[in-house]
């Protein structure tokens, strides 16, 4: 509670001073805003369900090209992390396109698919998958050998294997990928809808610009802000907590 | 002649293994010839690295012999199978599951449906006296109850042999003194055969009916002493403790067993 206390107090501040800046007048209205009209326009924004379409349509695309990485990637890193072959020759074309920011597919997507949601969704999982796999194999690679050979002592071969020793010992480090992967995501689509016309957070960010609505810039940032803490805080490190906690590791 | 015998539980024929690591050869096992009766209580006692957990790792079928075979009941070893369960000497508990789903595991990948399964587990949970951490997770367990979590693992799946790799050696003596009390008690219950790899003599001549000591690298069979002691034997019984002495090399201690002959025969 304390420490919840002190972040209040933290914000306060910073709004406090936000507040002091813009009354000395540095910059014209329409350029720096005040933190009450920045509040109006969320207000107003979510009254007249301008944002919250907005944000509909960003977590719609966010839901769809984030599940298809989920699925891709955890398949994938799996694939590499046992079969040698693979690993070899897909393992080493993932790192590198790992290091490829996402939005530089963007131009191959507009050719592809066009100017569409499909163009999007492509963009979001480019930037989601690879961190996915990447997180899944070396989860993978690192399950203790022990394990296999108790697993298998047990009884357990083939897909069992998988399912009983395999995956779930990976599980920590495939969850690491999973919350690089939501993070990865959420910047590729915001990036994306910026790029092109769209609908979406990305695009009421680019309407504020050209309305040069300041207010409107920075609310929309604000709700981009907290759309990406909730999910980290509220899904991926409960998710962690609970995994650790099972397992008795330390929360680092 | 032989054939006209009843066939041991587990024979070994000639087996050996050498790993090759860096470009160096090193020959861990030598000419392995062994039988093991039904419900025989063997003891495998060396010095470290003389290959008696890789013995256990070929008969429990998860490494190949360069050589040799392996019969089970009269059947050739070619894999793992759930007539022989090892414990490993670190256990490798599941700690992703819960002290029951553990116990559960093995009966799991034989398909086994689940009500069955629980009441078994429970049933083996109770042997080993944890019933009531049935829902613990692996972490929150001390060594002992860990090492019964291993037990009750094996058990769940009633293997015919039952593989143990130096079980007690991260224990406190106490725990060490319940645990073998404990599991001659279920040995007895339970006539599994059980083959358990020690470097501790004392612990080797307190459980074994018979005890094999093997020579350092490669690992050949030394000798073979027969214990005939009355159950259940403590490791502090006297007739253990006057070799107060008992040195930690083998060839030492075969000196000092030889002085015993009254209390141990033996056969080679």
């Amino acid at each position: 509670m304390n420490g919840f206390l002190r972040r209040i107090i933290f914000y306060a501040l910073l709004i406090a001073i936000w507040e002091m800046v813009f009354r000395l007048h540095i910059w014209e209205e329409f350029l720096f805003p005040a933190p009450l009209s920045v509040l109006q326009t969320l207000v107003n924004g979510f009254m007249d369900r301008t944002f919250l379409i907005g944000i509909a349509i960003s977590m719609r695309r966010i839901t769809i090209g984030y599940g298809i990485s989920v699925i891709a990637g955890i398949l994938l890193g799996l694939l590499i992390g046992r079969v040698k072959l693979l690993d070899e020759t897909v393992g080493s074309l993932v790192l590198g396109l790992q290091t490829l920011p996402s939005i530089t597919w963007l131009p191959l997507a507009l050719l592809w698919f066009g100017l569409n949601e499909k163009a999007i969704i492509f963009v979001v999982i480019m930037g989601a998958v690879f961190s996915i796999t990447i997180g899944t194999y070396s989860g993978v690679k690192g399950v203790p050998p022990l394990y296999l050979k108790a697993g298998r002592n047990r009884g357990a071969q083939g897909y069992q294997l998988f399912l009983q020793v395999i995956i779930p010992a990976a599980l920590p480090s495939i969850v690491v990928g999973l919350k690089q992967g939501w993070s990865w995501a959420w910047r590729s689509l915001m990036a994306g809808e910026l790029l092109f016309v769209s609908l979406g957070l990305g695009f009421l960010l680019m309407m504020g610009r050209e309305l040069n609505d300041m207010s409107q810039v920075i609310a929309v940032m604000i709700i981009i802000i907290i759309i990406g803490l909730v999910v980290d805080k509220l899904i991926f490190a409960k998710l962690e907590r609970n995994l650790y906690e099972r397992w008795g590791l330390d929360l680092a | 002649m032989y054939l006209k015998r009843e066939l041991p539980k587990l024979q070994l024929k000639n087996v050996s293994k050498t790993f090759h690591t860096k470009g160096v050869e090193l020959k861990v096992l030598e000419d392995i010839d062994l039988g093991v009766e039904e419900g025989e209580f063997l003891c495998l006692v060396g010095p470290s690295g003389c290959g008696k957990s890789t013995l256990l790792n070929i008969i429990a079928g998860l490494e190949e012999p360069d050589s040799g075979e392996i019969f089970s009941n009269g059947h050739k070893v070619t894999g793992p199978g759930t007539d022989r369960v090892l414990i490993f000497q670190e256990l490798a508990l599941f700690p992703w599951l819960t002290v029951i789903k553990n116990v559960e595991f093995g009966l799991k990948m034989l398909k086994i449906d689940r009500k069955t399964r629980e009441g078994l587990a429970l049933e083996y949970l109770k042997m080993v006296h944890l019933s009531k951490f049935k829902d613990a997770y692996v972490y929150q367990l001390s060594g002992g109850m860990k090492q019964r979590v291993a037990l009750a693992r094996a058990l769940a799946m009633d293997p015919e042999i039952l593989l143990m790799d130096e079980p007690f050696v991260a224990l406190d003596a106490q725990t060490g003194d319940l645990l073998r009390d404990e599991l001659q008690h279920i040995w007895k219950e339970t006539r599994k055969t059980i083959i358990f790899v020690t470097h501790n003599v004392r612990e080797a001549v307190c459980l074994g009916d018979r005890v094999l000591v093997f020579s350092a690298r490669p690992g050949r069979i030394k000798k073979e002493l027969r214990v005939e002691y009355p159950r259940p034997r403590h490791i502090e019984d006297p007739w253990l403790t006057l070799q107060r002495h008992l040195p930690e090399y083998i060839q030492y201690v075969l000196v000092q067993l030889k002085k015993l002959p009254y209390i141990l025969n033996q056969d080679s």
